[in-house]
């Protein structure tokens, strides 16, 4: 059974998470140095979370439905992208077992990597400020 | 030793080695259900005759040589590789042969991919990102089969499933990587390296050796892939002096292809990470940048966990290099062991000498900082720390 039971849900969490990074006056500059524009297409529930992060240029985030124009493709089961977010998943076996699949230029996502790290505990603390302990356990 | 949380390998390629196979290459590649040869090459390499020869071997094998392709240049261009693509069908060829180093090799793993599949150059770019069965999860749909007969010994891209392609106009290297981009036959023949310069020779040798050390040390290695890069050095270091110095050593020529077919691997580390940048910005030959930066690379990842340094030891036992004490003195005798090759082969030592400026340091340090070879380096480096790394290199 997925974890999420819908896209709204992935949308809710995974989706706030991107949106608040825009936000985040220390991190937002960082993430906008790859200079692309990302798609994360999920399944499981089917879904899908475009991200531009292009440097000089305000970030944006759409859920779902987009006009942006991806760069960069990664697909991957949502709970992988649930278990990304709470730190569980090493992004290099990942790829290797194409549990997480790249199209484009994955060298523009990968040197985002060793910047999420921080964003761990952000994401724990959202679901735990929504009384989502199922989701927390889960993983 | 621990047992990895997950490990991969995967070797597909049947190789062939030995003298003499070039005349009988047509016998070999049969057997992977090939039948009318798009042969792939450079003008270099054709001047040669070796391309002619490759020609008549596959013919004399009963296969029909569909036609020729040589129009590649150094770092193969989209247009090349969808020229070549566009041609193989015209000549109505079921399969691919590749003669030649790298960028010939590579262009024929993306023409074939586009032979195949069809679609655009940069449709194919990433991870995976060629057609699977089942919604995309499943196994890779079938291509055209696809041998190769290398002229360098270094790049290992005879046995590996990654490709790369300059796109000039976006001024970006495209990365492949896939199963069905291993070639289905590689054929290691020392009469292919014959004419080869023994400058190309040097700095693509040291090239397969930054791979068998890197593919040692990585984070996302293999017991496999550990064998097989430690017999690697072995070849290496008993070989590439002589393959240099004494290019009519045919044995050592052929132990060199040999070694590069053992060391080349998909992880590498922070030499690679460093010599990327080196490349794409200032111009320097990708086995130049790795024979100056790896003794540094290895002196910086010898100063973190103990577990590094040991392997590092087993690197060094295998080439035949007295280590001992503490991490710091196990990095620095292998890194002066190979500085100590690197100068005997002639190449340049430092990155000043092949046109890096110390003011270029801050865009090589981004670069280094945002390459794929970094996360699985056994050491995290900052910026800082790549920052001084440059600068002993330069």
């Amino acid at each position: 059974m997925p974890y999420f039971k819908s896209d709204a849900e992935v949308y809710e969490f995974i989706g706030k998470l991107f949106e608040d990074l825009q936000e985040d006056d220390e991190l937002a500059p960082k993430f906008q140095k790859a200079n692309t524009i990302v798609q994360y297409q999920y399944r499981n529930p089917e879904s899908q979370i475009t991200v531009k992060m292009i440097d000089g240029e305000d970030g944006q985030v759409d859920c779902g439905e987009t006009t942006m124009e991806p760069e960069v493709v990664m697909t991957m089961d949502a709970d992988t992208a649930h278990k990304f977010w709470l730190g569980k998943v090493n992004v290099t076996v990942a790829l290797a077992r194409g549990q997480m699949k790249a199209k484009g230029p994955v060298a523009k996502i990968l040197k985002l990597v060793p910047l999420v790290k921080p964003v761990f505990p952000r994401y724990r603390q959202m679901l735990d400020d929504a009384g989502r302990q199922d989701l927390l356990d889960a993983a | 030793m621990s047992f990895r949380e997950f490990a991969q390998f995967t070797a597909p390629t049947r190789v062939v080695a030995g003298r003499d196979l070039i005349d009988g290459i047509g016998f070999e590649f049969m057997k992977e259900g090939a039948q009318r040869v798009f042969l792939v090459t450079d003008k270099v390499i054709r001047e040669t005759g070796l391309a002619d020869r490759v020609s008549a071997g596959l013919a004399d094998g009963g296969l029909e040589v569909a036609g020729m392709f040589d129009a590649i240049e150094q770092d193969s261009a989209v247009p090349t590789v969808e020229a070549c693509a566009a041609a193989a069908k015209e000549a109505g060829a079921d399969s691919f042969f590749a003669v030649g180093g790298g960028s010939v090799m590579d262009t024929a793993k993306i023409a074939m991919t586009l032979f195949s599949h069809g679609g655009t150059v940069h449709e194919y770019e990433g991870i995976y990102a060629l057609p699977r069965a089942a919604d995309g999860m499943g196994a890779p749909l079938p291509v055209a089969p696809l041998g190769a007969l290398p002229t360098t010994a270094g790049t290992g891209s005879e046995v590996s499933m990654a490709a790369v392609v300059k796109d000039h106009e976006a001024k970006v290297k495209l990365e492949f990587a896939d199963f069905p981009l291993f070639p289905k036959l590689a054929v290691l023949d020392p009469a292919a390296t014959a004419t080869l310069p023994p400058a190309i020779a040097a700095s693509t040798g040291m090239d397969a050796m930054t791979h068998a050390i890197e593919g040692y040390l990585t984070l996302d290695g293999s017991p496999q892939r550990d064998a097989f890069a430690l017999h690697a050095l072995r070849l290496l270091n008993a070989n590439i002096e002589k393959a240099v110095l004494t290019p009519e050593d045919e044995d050592a020529r052929g132990n060199m292809l040999v070694a590069a077919a053992l060391a080349i691997t998909q992880s590498l580390g922070i030499t690679h990470s460093m010599s990327h940048p080196a490349g794409g910005h200032f111009g320097v030959p990708h086995g130049v940048a790795n024979a100056i930066n790896l003794p540094h690379a290895i002196r910086f990842n010898a100063g973190g966990e103990p577990e590094v340094a040991d392997r590092y030891r087993d690197v060094a036992e295998v080439m035949g290099t007295e280590t001992g004490g503490s991490g710091p003195d196990v990095g620095d005798a292998l890194a002066t062991h190979i500085e100590g090759v690197t100068e005997r082969l002639g190449l340049p030592r430092r990155l000043s000498e092949v046109g890096v400026p110390e003011d270029g340091i801050p865009a090589l340090v981004e670069g280094a900082m945002g390459d794929g070879c970094t996360i699985v380096n056994p050491r995290e480096p900052t910026e800082d720390d790549f920052t001084d790394l440059f600068r002993k290199a330069l």
